[in-house]
């Protein structure tokens, strides 16, 4: 595969914090990525320094094998509007629109409309008076018909409703397939996006946790259903994401991928094997990094929220 | 030379439109002048509006005064505060967003300081055009004047618009310049570059009364007449264009 991106040592300093710590990785080309982390991690810093909207203070980022800062050539075939993007004054989505489509060189500008049309975007009205679901909308459609050949969404669902969310997902596998390109999805809502993303990118307090594709990762955890007894038998000495139970029949979730042996063991005592939704590993792996990989107590209480907090 | 090679090859014979080949910085330059004037309100009815408003507030007045003297009005200032603001928005929300379309520094500086020329321009095509209307009218029939005051109109037409054009570029850019340093460095360096600037002027005032150089002052000013006074606001645009340059090459989000 092509790599269009690659970051080596990357680091951003401030004057009191360090936003991103020393983090190394390769996009590939044609790849749908789920950048994830909680707030503050560092998930929109590195991609303003990816896209050349904010300066490193060490480390190297090629992209398209060019450095991208000031550099036209480059930034021309990358897309990013930010979760509190700022618009000129008294723009509407429609001047919007139409900068976007003198700026990118494959705008679709029938694509664009059909977006306004799925996400019922007022054109007409002024963009500091639309509500915050409109206002994502309008930087998921630019994202979108821009088709740039890297594209950063940050948040992009913020304020969408559950309707307009799935449309989103709809409308990007749809045109990822018709015209495939990079796509970095930042979110919160890792189920939600687990389906569309190949690779998994997980950063916490600036730190590169996991770089991995989403089926392996996957493959790090297991839950088990069946009788509780058997159940809890597998689980010992084992780490547990995850129980719960109802009567005599429980389900628990462990990390750590079983052995061939073992597989045909819980299948023989009648148990249930199941893949594990990608936020619990997720919630997992960033406190068990968090505490110095003496992660009991907070495995004693696994979150159930469906954002993962910082 | 067959077509192919002619389709592939540039004026200089190096290989042009490779795979993701983009468009050339002048072309993206134009487009940023287009962006800033996508919503025509903001760089042209507006200031436009905002001078029609001032003449038209200064001529109840004149009519309510009534004068067999010329009267003159400093409404003609009126718009300059509004390129202040301008010059700060180009900053603040234009620029963020010229970073989504992927513009870089360069071409988004190059391209407002075109679009402001252009506006600034206008202005100053407007406020001649108030002056030739004045001159034809005799001060609207009141003998009342907003743009053609004496000495500014002394150089004739040319000399009042170099003065106008200067006058709202320099507003321009002070305001950019004030925005892009806020948005590098934060208030305080804005409000220790304010403090700065008027220690200087007040320098400068000071350093004139002690060496009782106020007569010899007023009368340079006098006599440089409105060229003059316009070249001097250049240098003061050029000072604020070059200041907003080298802070905005490293402004960030």
């Amino acid at each position: 595969m092509t790599a269009v991106i690659e970051v080596e040592n990357l680091t951003k300093r401030y004057r009191s914090t360090t936003a991103v710590d020393d983090v190394s990785f390769r996009l590939e080309e044609n790849t749908i990525y789920g950048f994830l982390g909680g707030n503050g991690a560092g998930k929109t810093t590195t991609m303003s320094l990816l896209t050349a909207q904010n300066a490193p203070t060490s480390g190297s980022i090629r992209v398209f094998g060019e450095r991208p800062y000031e550099n036209h050539r480059v930034l021309s075939r990358m897309c990013f509007v930010r979760e509190s993007q700022r618009y000129p004054e008294d723009f509407t989505p429609r001047h919007s629109f139409d900068a976007a489509r003198m700026f990118f060189p494959r705008w679709d500008e029938d694509f664009a409309q059909r977006l306004i049309d799925d996400f019922h975007v007022p054109v007409h009205t002024a963009i500091k008076k639309l509500s915050r679901g409109q206002l994502s909308a309008v930087g998921v459609i630019i994202g979108l018909a821009a088709r740039a050949e890297i594209t950063f969404f940050d948040e992009p669902y913020l304020g969408l409703d559950a309707v307009a969310r799935s449309l989103f997902y709809e409308r990007l596998l749809e045109d990822y397939t018709h015209s495939p390109r990079t796509i970095v999805l930042s979110s919160h809502l890792i189920d939600e996006i687990s389906d569309l993303v190949e690779r998994v990118l997980l950063i916490d307090d600036g730190r590169l946790l996991i770089d991995e594709s989403t089926d392996d990762l996957r493959g790090r955890a297991v839950t088990l259903t069946g009788n509780a007894d058997q159940v809890d038998r597998f689980a010992e000495g084992r780490t547990l994401l995850h129980r719960q139970a109802m009567g005599s029949v429980a389900s628990a979730t462990v990390y750590g991928a079983l052995t061939d042996a073992e597989q045909a063991e819980a299948t023989a005592v009648g148990l249930e094997r199941s893949s594990v939704p990608l936020q619990q590993l997720v919630v997992h792996l960033t406190k068990k990094t968090r505490s110095g990989h003496s992660h009991s107590h907070a495995l004693a209480h696994p979150t159930p929220s469906s954002e993962v907090h910082s | 030379m067959t077509t192919a090679t002619h389709l592939t090859r540039g004026p200089l014979g190096s290989i042009e439109r490779t795979p993701g080949a983009t468009m050339a910085t002048g072309t993206r330059i134009l487009h940023v002048v287009r962006l800033q004037f996508i919503n025509r309100y903001t760089f042209l009815w507006v200031p436009l509006l905002i001078t029609g408003a001032a003449v038209l507030i200064s001529l109840a007045i004149y009519a309510m005064v009534g004068s067999d003297d010329p009267m003159y009005g400093g409404a003609g200032q009126a718009p300059l505060w509004y390129y202040l603001a301008m010059g700060v928005q180009a900053m603040s929300l234009t620029f963020p967003f010229s970073q989504a379309m992927s513009i870089t520094r360069r071409e988004f500086f190059l391209g407002t300081a075109l679009a402001a020329a252009v506006s600034s321009t206008a202005l100053a095509g407007f406020y001649v055009l108030l002056g030739i209307v004045e001159q034809a009218t005799d001060g609207y029939g009141l003998n009342g004047y907003i743009s053609l005051l004496p000495w500014v109109w002394s150089s004739g037409w040319a000399g009042a618009a170099a003065l106008v054009f200067m006058l709202t570029m320099f507003f321009f850019f002070a305001g950019f310049w004030a925005a892009t340093l806020y948005r590098r460095s934060g208030t305080m360096a804005v409000t220790l570059a304010l403090v700065g600037l008027a220690v200087v002027l007040l320098a400068v005032v000071f350093g004139i009364t002690r060496m009782e150089a106020w007569p010899r002052v007023l009368e340079t000013f006098g006599t440089m007449g409105p060229f003059g006074a316009a070249g001097i606001l250049a240098c003061a645009a050029l000072v604020a264009a070059a200041g907003s340059w080298l802070t905005l090459r490293r402004a960030m989000h």
